[in-house]
């Protein structure tokens, strides 16, 4: 026990130091200039920010736009999750990494698809002239909010699908033995069970909209709807540059989001319950037949219709077409791009190659990283671990532009005996950072599960900690793990905002590629490469699937 | 029994790569600092040699504008001296974010911005390394680059009225035509904040016709205008038919497109127009000075020269004319101050933002 508790100690203490430099210190040296705007001392410049640039709209913007998003993806994640997990449906597991799709889309270009898709003279109108009025009612509000929530649904229907399976079939038999109806039986037993995951999701998918850059960079733009992302990334990006002015918005965002993981931890806090025990689960799955099969497999087709049909098929027509002004027509295709851009030694091949290495390399040391400080956090009972929990999940609060930029004023910072700046390991450490809140999460989210009663069986036979840990732990937490993994190399695959600061000169990955194509006016050449890289990151998390298909929770 | 043999295989092939993993984890995580030394350590050493040996060695390059076009002038000044480039390349506005963060250990030898008032804006903050004896200076266009040798702006491009031939077959004339109800909903301007050159042809006209150039931006917006992000975000609804028209639109986007075979064309407006010129600079806490300066006189070659008029820009220098596009005297122009756009870019910018939003 003793020594359990030491090895717990100096995780934490380990965690806390390499949080303080890789997040803390970058974000402290970013609000140091917000309040050190040109060499002098000046605490109200924030405050000024605020108040002086019309803020309170954007920033109810960005809240509102994110409840609504909130809502749509549990609207179409809820049932998904649930078919998932307890109908025979779950036996496909294709579906579970085709659906990664949508998330491995980088965001601008899903918006960009849908845009071709629907605007004035688009692929639809081409198709169906009568169709002119639904561009009108498509270029809205709850335009933007259905492309963002069909972009974040994976991540939450992942999350619940999980948390689903684990809740087994135990405690629903339970209910359904002393006469519960199936309504009640979600309601008492199921919806308590799943509050702490989803309240975690949730919370998720509320940054994770309130940070994103690229569909309001292109959707949004196009309607006018402007939030505190579009606001900072323009102090940062375009001339003048000021980043007072952006620190000091982002650390308004960074509060909302703070108050939003208050909220969420507290929740999670009191609807914690532990799942996995040592006994044995089945989980009941029910057998689809006639109405409810096919009410199923529709809702199924819609959603990837609507998630992957629609914006794969603008994004493919796009990469396919020889002029892009004579729209769909068959004299009209060409692989040409595809050459230009898988010819061997090419810009292009670079850039994959770069993206590839630089995302396993991320990913691997994220999972590393990400494990050690979700079991250092533990249940966040201590006053430390909550702080760990706060700061791992920091990353994901503040808008990866602002990350970026306190990481670069810190490695690349005249008092550091070493820049690490303008260097490969310059990216990998960005991207581990920006990444690092998946795997906690993930595997924060199963560990919690584990009931405490296993690891204290295993002392009693005798198990050392280190075969504890082996036997008991790392298997119960690897899909966690596996999860966190899968994420950050999907998401660093196509990361753009930091890359584009970061990257060396001369070094470009394929969503800078991408980038340059677009703002070259290349869009067929950026749109292909979007075609090849996503379809590469599929086939391996296919093989992956293939390889781990036999996972289960609990197999009695 | 299968399904546990393979599920137990898999698991120990994971834990294996786990493990060998996060041996590899640690070293590097204990040693970011060590080994990060080592090709910083390199790199200073390296530029220290190169500062005393002018041929060969390295030159760092931050390059706004046509990628091919840099990418044929840095392979041919690479032919041409044997230094070596490394190039970013992005718009004015991330060139210029790129440097503010990098402001305390600064890598950039010599940038290429899309605006002039940004390069002014370099030297009045005394970023810039005047190299008034660059070969060739003298036969640049005086208007566009700094008497003191501080910029050099190398090339220029023209902003027009850009439109799709498919759906405008009378194409406007004049820059108030835009605001009459033919073309109602119909045009795109781009964003000058993130658009030197948007930014250039806004303050340009405003300089030229004073406080009631906004009756005409203002008309723009009342009549449907759309705000479009930068130059090629604005042009793309265009070709695809979306839009009809960009205002504003930098010519040589336009030329090297219809080149390709898309339905586009442009004309310049009777009113005059504004020519954004794209500057080059050598910055003062350049590592490589004299690699630095070795580019700039490459950029004002005849060679170079060249291959600016190839990409559809206007060349910098006024002994040498494009064949493929409209030459600067070719372009009815406005009366512009530069010195006020300079001044004025901000407040302009943020002003057309807040009309346009």
């Amino acid at each position: 026990m003793d020594n359990n508790r030491i090895f717990r100690r100096v995780g934490v203490i380990l965690a806390l130091f390499l949080l303080t430099i890789s997040i803390g210190v970058p974000l402290l040296l970013i609000f140091w200039q917000s309040v050190y705007p040109d060499g002098q001392w000046d605490w109200m410049a924030p405050i000024r920010t605020i108040t002086g640039h019309h803020l309170s709209g954007v920033l109810l913007n960005s809240v509102w736009l994110g409840i609504c998003v909130v809502a749509v993806t549990t609207l179409l994640a809820l049932p998904l999750a649930w078919m998932m997990a307890k109908t025979r449906m779950g036996e496909h597991r294709w579906v579970d990494v085709i659906l990664m799709i949508p998330f491995m889309t980088p965001p601008y270009i899903g918006s960009m698809g849908w845009i071709l898709f629907m605007q004035k003279g688009g692929y639809l109108q081409q198709w169906l002239p009568s169709s002119a009025g639904w561009s009108e009612l498509f270029f809205s509000f709850w335009g933007m909010v259905l492309i963002m929530s069909l972009h974040l649904f994976p991540f939450l229907y992942l999350l619940l699908r999980d948390a689903l399976i684990r809740i087994g079939g135990n405690l629903e038999e339970a209910g359904a033995v002393h006469g519960a109806r199936a309504g009640y039986r979600f309601r008492r037993i199921i919806l308590p069970l799943l509050l702490s995951s989803y309240g975690m999701g949730i919370m998720l998918v509320f940054v994770k909209t309130i940070a994103e850059f690229g569909t309001p960079a292109t959707f949004g733009r196009k309607i006018g709807y402007y939030v505190m992302t579009s606001e900072i990334h323009k102090y940062i990006s375009s001339w003048p540059i000021d980043f007072g002015k952006a620190t000091s918005l982002a650390s308004v965002l960074l509060s909302v989001c703070l108050v939003m993981w208050y909220m969420q931890s507290a929740m999670s806090r009191k609807f914690t319950y532990r799942l996995v025990g040592g006994k044995g689960q089945r989980s009941k799955r029910y057998s689809l037949r006639g109405g409810a099969g096919w009410l199923c497999g529709v809702y199924l087709a819609i959603l990837l219709i609507l998630s992957i049909g629609i914006p794969y098929f603008s994004i493919i027509a796009a990469s396919t077409m020889k002029l892009r002004g004579s729209g769909i027509a068959f004299d009209n295709l060409t692989l040409d791009h595809y050459k230009e851009l898988l010819s061997w030694g090419s810009v292009s091949m670079k850039a994959i190659g770069n993206s590839l290495g630089l995302s396993l390399a991320a990913s691997t040391v994220a999972v590393i990283i990400g494990t050690g400080f979700a079991l250092a956090i533990g249940r966040s009972s201590s006053f430390m671990q909550r702080v760990i929990d706060l700061f791992s999940l920091l990353p994901n609060t503040v808008p990866g532009i602002v990350m970026v930029v306190g990481l670069i004023l810190f490695w690349n910072s005249p008092w550091m005996p070493v820049t690490l700046y303008n260097t490969y390991g310059m990216v990998v450490l960005t991207y581990v950072v920006l990444f690092l809140p998946y795997t906690v999460q993930y595997v924060k989210s199963s560990f919690t599960q584990i009931d405490g009663t296993l690891f204290q069986a295993g002392q009693v036979f005798g198990g050392k900690p280190l075969y504890i840990l082996r036997r008991i732990l790392i298997p119960l937490i690897l899909p966690g793990m596996l999860a966190g993994w899968m994420m950050t190399f999907t998401i660093a695959t196509r990361e753009l905002v930091g890359s584009l600061l970061i990257l060396p000169p001369s070094m470009q990955t394929s969503a800078t590629y991408i980038f340059a194509q677009f703002e070259q006016g290349q869009v067929s050449l950026g749109m292909a490469m979007a075609v090849v890289t996503v379809g590469m990151t599929v086939l391996m998390l296919l093989g992956i699937e293939l390889l781990n298909s036999k996972r289960k929770w609990n197999a009695s | 029994m299968l399904g546990m043999n393979t599920r137990k295989k898999s698991a120990m092939l994971l834990l294996t790569a786990v493990m060998s993993i996060s041996l590899f984890g640690c070293s590097t995580g204990n040693s970011t600092t060590g080994n990060a030394a080592q090709p910083a350590g390199e790199g200073n050493t390296a530029a220290a040699a190169e500062t005393t040996k002018p041929a060969g060695g390295k030159l760092v390059l931050y390059s706004a504008g046509p990628q091919k076009l840099a990418d044929n002038i840095v392979s041919g000044f690479t032919d041409k001296t044997g230094i070596e480039v490394e190039m970013f390349q992005g718009t004015t506005g991330k060139i210029l974010a790129r440097m503010e963060a990098e402001k305390s250990n600064p890598v950039a030898d010599v940038v290429i911005l899309a605006s002039l008032p940004s390069a002014q804006a370099l030297k009045a903050d005394g970023l810039t390394m005047p190299y008034p004896e660059a070969a060739n200076a003298d036969k640049l266009n005086k208007d566009w680059s700094d008497a003191e040798g501080n910029y050099f702006s190398s090339s220029a491009s023209a902003l027009g009225i850009v439109y799709n031939t498919k759906l405008v077959s009378t194409p406007p004339t004049s820059w108030a035509e835009l605001a009459t109800p033919a073309w109602k909903d119909a045009v795109n301007i781009p964003d000058p904040t993130l658009s030197g050159s948007a930014l250039d042809f806004i303050t340009g006209y405003l300089s030229a016709n004073g406080e009631k150039g906004w009756d005409l931006l203002s008309a723009y917006k009342a009549n449907g205008a759309a705000m479009a992000g930068a130059n090629q975000e604005a042009l793309d609804p265009v070709i695809t038919g979306a839009k009809s028209i960009v205002a504003a639109g930098v010519d040589y986007m336009a030329y090297s497109s219809k080149a390709k075979g898309e339905p586009l064309d442009i004309v310049y407006p009777e009113e005059g127009t504004v020519i954004s010129p794209r500057p080059a600079a050598i910055l003062k806490s350049s590592p490589n000075v004299e690699n630095a300066k070795a580019f700039i006189d490459y950029l004002l070659s005849d060679e170079a020269q060249k291959l600016v008029a190839d990409a559809y820009l206007i060349p910098g220098r006024e002994d040498i004319e494009a064949t493929n596009r409209a030459n600067v005297k070719d372009i009815p122009q406005l009366k512009v101050d530069w010195n006020w756009m300079s001044e004025h870019g901000e407040e302009t910018a943020a002003r057309f933002s807040e009309t346009f939003k």
